[in-house]
């Protein structure tokens, strides 16, 4: 242990003595390197900026988008739910983190448990890694570590950027365009099993009215109270344990609790059946 | 000070060096450098003879860095923080201002190119092993300011007011907030209520132009302060790096391996003359 700290100070004071007697002056050396870097980065911003404004034309709409994107979007409007959220593309790789991690049980593993674990790693490097060797070849370990960290970034990122998935919070926000549009606003019950719909990866396989994807050859459920018409408890019945009635693909939801699938139930009962013009609904437990 | 005639070109030297010499009585202590013997020690202070392009990253993430600065001040001067008129504001820049399309412009894919700086930097530093003893705290403070560096374009981003920004946000705070035992009290500190609203607005303004950026600014100075203190490391691969001991230890031969007694036996004279160069 001591002899490990003795060595690294001797290590460094032969570093220092090295420096002073064979080292160059910062200036001018080291200095034009780093100029001509520094405006090197300066024009690569600005043709950035050059390119991005010259390619894209002036407007809002999806074809007004150049190279590197639109010069502006329409302006917020938190009336309208239909849009999809997408972050920085720095944020990509926690963003698919999230999709990976799923709502509700281990979400959390996703927005805080695993980025703090890798900021934690990432402070702590310098104590894990304490060996005195720096050469690339003779640290396979932090070596590899790096390039798995690196793939790792890479690939989340590249997945982000490319996933189409919805996100839960962002198919939360869909809701009440949903219950206005199928016109099951006033009942609270199927607004509630909507947002447990939106919430528990059922979208991850079902599109609904557009949104999440199709996956496993999975229906989309935007009239299945019309087409399938099983009633409030006979689609609780199917959600919670689809393998009775034939579908393996799906997993069961028994876990939600009997509340939460006579809720669901109810949202997809009302899929397609209700009418938007008088807001009525069938009565609870189907037709 | 000997008050021999000198030539003109001594005189002329004795005026153009006054101010400095003003500076340097005013900012020194008794034996110690003030400001101009600072400057000084910082431009001609030696680094390690063998260093190079690599070790630009650090000057060019410092650069992005200005560059975000000046054009952030120049966007503030137009920019108007509330939901009615943020909208607008980023409008009239790009549209009606001379240029201002490219300072917009250069703000916005200048926040990219510093984060990507930021990664190449850090990488060059993985590499180099440069975070080891005695530059760990070094380490420590750029890991700091990478998380600050990116939550200064999650500030950012809402600024614009416009669709993306506020959706990504609602989504972004949404997700902070399904944090343990914090997570709802920071998603209502961020939102300073239960909506994204004037507020929220403007409470990212102010993290994204004077907090974050302060304690990116200080940590940055601290950052280069440990970096000419402690002296920048030397490729690891070089034959001339510095602290490496010298003569170079032969590698001890492993128990139970056939020792390569050849490439031994020809490389260590090789890479001690080398050094020698
Ligand atoms: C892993 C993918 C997957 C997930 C997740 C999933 N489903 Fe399914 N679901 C399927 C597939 C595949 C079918 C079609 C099976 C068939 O028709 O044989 C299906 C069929 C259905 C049907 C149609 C039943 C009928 O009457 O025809 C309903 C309703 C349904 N799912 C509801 C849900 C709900 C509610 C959730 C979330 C709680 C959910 N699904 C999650 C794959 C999935
Ligand atoms: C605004 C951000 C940053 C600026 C302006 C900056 C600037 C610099 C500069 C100018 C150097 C000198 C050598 C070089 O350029 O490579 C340096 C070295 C260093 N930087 Fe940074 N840096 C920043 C961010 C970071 C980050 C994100 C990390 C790592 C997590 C980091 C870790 C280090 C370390 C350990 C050294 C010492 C390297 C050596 O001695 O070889 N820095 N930095």
């Amino acid at each position: 242990m001591n002899r490990r700290l003795e060595e690294r100070r001797a290590y460094h004071a032969r570093y220092k003595q090295t420096v002073k007697t064979r080292g160059k002056p910062f200036f001018p050396y080291a200095m034009f390197h780093d100029t001509v870097m520094s405006l090197l980065v300066v024009c690569l911003i600005v043709a950035l900026a050059v390119i991005w404004k010259y390619t894209a034309n002036e407007g809002t709409g999806e074809h007004d988008s150049g190279w590197l994107g639109k010069l502006y979007d329409e302006k917020a409007d938190p009336g309208t739910t239909n849009f999809v959220p997408r972050p920085d593309w720095y944020f990509y790789f926690l963003f698919y983190l999230l999709r990976i991690f799923k709502w509700p049980d281990s979400v959390i593993l996703g927005t805080v448990g695993i980025p703090t674990v890798a900021l934690l790693l990432l402070l702590a490097l310098p104590f894990i890694d304490i060996g005195r060797e720096r050469r690339p070849m003779r640290r396979p370990v932090a070596m590899t570590a790096a390039v798995l960290t690196i793939i790792t970034m890479g690939v989340l990122t590249y997945k982000g950027a490319t996933a189409k998935e919805p996100l839960a919070a962002e198919n939360l926000v869909l809701v009440p365009k949903w219950a206005a549009k199928q016109g099951f606003a006033g009942n609270q019950t199927a607004v509630d099993g909507a947002k447990i719909f939106a919430q528990v990866g059922c979208m991850n396989c079902h599109t609904y009215l557009g949104a999440g994807t199709s996956n496993l050859g999975a229906p989309d459920l935007s009239k299945i109270g019309k087409t399938s018409n099983r009633g409030v408890a006979g689609f609780a019945t199917y959600v919670s344990d689809p393998s009775k009635f034939g579908n393996n693909v799906m997993p069961q939801f028994k876990d939600l609790g009997a509340d939460n699938l006579r809720k669901l139930g109810t949202f997809l009962q009302s899929s397609g059946t209700c009418s938007p013009k008088t807001d009525t609904c069938p009565a609870a437990g189907g037709q | 000070m000997a008050n021999k005639p000198q030539g003109r070109s001594h005189q002329l030297l004795q005026i153009l060096l006054y101010p400095l010499n003003w500076l340097e009585e005013r900012t020194s202590l008794p034996g110690r450098s003030g400001i101009v013997g600072g400057i000084k020690y910082f431009l001609f202070r030696k680094v390690p003879s063998d260093i190079s392009w690599g070790h630009t990253l650090g000057s060019a993430a410092l650069t992005a860095f200005i560059v975000q600065a000046v054009t952030g001040v120049i966007l503030a001067m137009y920019y108007k923080p509330d939901p009615n008129s943020a909208y607008e504001s980023i409008r009239h820049i790009t549209d009606d201002l001379w240029a201002g399309w490219l300072v917009r412009g250069m703000h916005r894919w200048g926040a990219s190119v510093f984060i990507i700086l930021l990664f190449l930097h850090m990488g060059r530093v993985f590499l180099y092993g440069a975070y080891k003893y005695p530059r760990e705290l070094n380490w420590i403070i750029g890991v700091l300011i990478l998380v600050l560096g990116m939550m200064e374009g999650f500030f950012g981003y809402l600024l614009p007011w416009d669709q993306t920004a506020y959706w990504a946000t609602v989504v972004g705070v949404n997700l902070q907030a399904t944090g343990p035992f914090v997570g709802p009290f920071l998603g209502d500190v961020l939102r300073g209520g239960s909506e994204i609203g004037p507020d929220t607005l403007a409470r990212f303004y102010s993290l994204h132009m004077l907090v974050i950026p302060g304690a990116l600014a200080a940590l940055i100075g601290l950052h280069l302060w440990l970096v000419v203190r402690i002296g920048v490391s030397s490729p690891p691969w070089s034959p001339t790096e510095a602290g490496r001991p010298e003569p170079g230890p032969p590698p001890a031969p492993r128990k139970g391996l056939v020792a390569p007694a050849p490439r031994n036996g020809l490389a260590a004279p090789v890479s001690r003359g080398a050094r020698r160069r």
